[in-house]
């Protein structure tokens, strides 16, 4: 990157090449068909051309490519998780990300900033420290601070929290980090590209075929295409495309917003996020603070924005940084959130031969766009779960193995 | 804020109201293998569907026909004192 860089200052030109041709017309047929041209169909697309050499592949994406949850999410990237196959899952994502730029060939701005979730009562700090526990397990650093390490680690924190809930502790995780969402789409999508993949905006699959109960194609508004290989990365469009093949699941669809302040002189370097206040913050690296909260209550399938959301979170925040009140909320914005009721994916194999799954990612999955990319690509590759997403299979709501993973992920991300 | 009109108290704002799911017939007897799916299949598709709304400050319930692609109310019914 540093010579792409000093060459950049010689030249006269600064426009930048477009990252990938526009696909030709659709083909009737490939070896695999993914449906989504966010952050994990890409993924999956570029390890399937990189890791296991099938490059008839076409991405396919009703509207254009990143612009669902992978364009709209805060980018919160950790893996202290709670459960031991949620741990292990992320780290390896974590992993991944770290080598990212080098293997993608674009910077994503990956940025470690470390991250604190707040405990405010006895109950939480109970939580943060079974995670700590667990975690450790694992070989990941993760503690539980004291109020004193938070107060020195978060400057301009009120710990007193507006009187009200004051904040007993926190579990720090130093790996936590951030990174640039749309240049990770990018960046897939553009290797993916470079080895023959195609990637196909603006094109709606409408249906799923299937012959002898085996999957045999996708209907699209552009016409038919055979595929003896479906996977399904739609995020919040998830059930509908459930319906199009017969299958049911327990995901559920709610709005989830954010919100980014005017940016200001960087002043806020870790990570901060609030169970028990519903909220989240960090600052980009365009000095924006980037702000997010809790669900919306109501089941709807569209991407509006609402003043509660706003105002319920500004009432929040300013107990925990007072000093905040003289910003200027520039832009909010809604992604749908695919919501499981363990907290966990869905991925993987499906009753239907050929249709695989990757879905269920609800509030927290950009962190996991890599590993779901390799994984799932490993799985399609050779017709079988992966290890890793083995106990994510949407089989687990018949068997009552459920993936215990709220603790870690309600509103941590 | 959203607003729709219920039986009893007039014109109130969503957020008045805990939303406690859709309304779907609860089975008298459900045979082993349609316990899982009873519990765990949705249908989160776009569409007209009934839910139970209840009113915090009246402990009110009612059933609440919506739609979930707009998010409009298309009609409220008072729920009957013997309902569960
Ligand atoms: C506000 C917000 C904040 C978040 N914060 C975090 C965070 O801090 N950390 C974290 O790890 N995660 C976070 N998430 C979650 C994360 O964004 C998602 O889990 C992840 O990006 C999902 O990626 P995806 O590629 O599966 O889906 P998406 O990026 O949503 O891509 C799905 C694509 O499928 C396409 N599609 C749908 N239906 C069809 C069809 N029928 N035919 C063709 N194409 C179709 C859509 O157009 C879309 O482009 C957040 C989400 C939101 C909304």
């Amino acid at each position: 990157m540093s010579v792409r860089l000093l060459k950049y200052a010689f030249i006269e030109d600064h426009a930048e090449q477009p990252w990938f041709g526009t696909a030709g017309p659709l083909r009737d047929s490939y070896d695999v068909v993914i449906i989504g041209a966010g952050g994990h169909g890409l993924a999956c697309a570029y390890y399937l051309a990189h890791d296991h050499g099938i490059t008839n592949v076409a991405v396919l994406d009703r509207s254009y490519l990143g612009g669902g949850n992978t364009g709209r999410n805060t980018t919160i990237i950790r893996s202290n998780y709670l459960t031991p196959e949620g741990v292990a899952f992320y780290d390896a994502s974590l992993a991944l990300f770290r080598d990212l730029s080098l293997e993608l060939d674009t910077n994503i701005f990956y940025s470690e900033r470390g991250h604190y979730t707040l405990a405010h009562n006895e109950s939480t700090l109970r939580t943060a420290r079974w995670r700590a526990e667990v975690n450790k397990h694992f070989g990941i650093d993760s503690e539980v601070v004291d109020a004193d390490a938070v107060g020195r680690a978060i400057p301009g924190i009120d710990l007193a929290c507006g009187g009200n809930h004051a904040v007993e502790g926190a579990l720090y995780h130093a790996p936590g980090a951030v990174a640039r969402h749309d240049a990770v789409a990018w960046g897939y999508a553009r290797q993916a590209v470079l080895r023959g993949v195609e990637i196909h905006q603006h094109t709606a699959v409408t249906a799923i075929t299937t012959r002898g109960g085996r999957v045999s194609g996708v209907e699209t508004n552009r016409g038919p295409v055979s595929a003896g290989c479906v996977l399904s990365a739609v995020a919040g469009e998830t059930p509908r495309v459930l319906d199009m093949v017969g299958l049911t699941s327990p995901i559920e669809i709610f709005p989830l917003q954010a919100c980014v302040t005017e940016p200001v002189k960087p002043w806020l370097d870790t990570i901060v996020v609030s169970g028990s206040l519903h909220l989240y913050v960090s600052q980009s690296a365009r000095g924006e603070m980037v702000m997010g909260a809790a669900l919306d209550p109501l089941e709807v399938h569209q991407r509006r924005s609402t003043f509660e959301f706003v105002s319920g979170l500004a009432d929040q925040i300013l107990d925990l940084f007072p000093a905040m009140a003289t910003l200027k909320v520039n832009r909010q914005w809604a992604g749908m959130a695919d919501m499981t009721p363990d907290f966990a994916p869905v991925m993987g194999t499906t009753p239907v031969d050929g249709f695989y799954l990757d879905a269920g990612w609800g509030t927290w999955g950009f962190k996991a766009t890599p590993i779901s990319g390799k994984t799932m690509a490993a799985t399609i590759a050779a017709g079988r779960d992966h290890a890793l997403v083995a106990p994510f299979n949407l089989r687990r709501f018949d068997d009552f193995r459920l993936v215990g993973e709220k603790g870690a992920a309600a509103i941590g991300h | 804020m959203k607003y729709a009109e219920f039986p009893h108290l007039g014109r109130r704002p969503y957020t008045e109201f805990a939303q406690a799911g859709v309304l779907e017939p609860e089975p008298d007897e459900l045979a082993p293998e349609a316990v899982a799916p009873w519990v765990y299949a949705r249908r989160s598709v776009p569409r007209e569907r009934v839910e139970w709304w209840y009113h915090l400050p009246t402990r009110l319930w009612f059933r609440v026909r919506r739609d979930t692609a707009s998010d409009t109310v298309l009609g409220v019914e008072a729920a009957r004192g013997d309902e569960r």
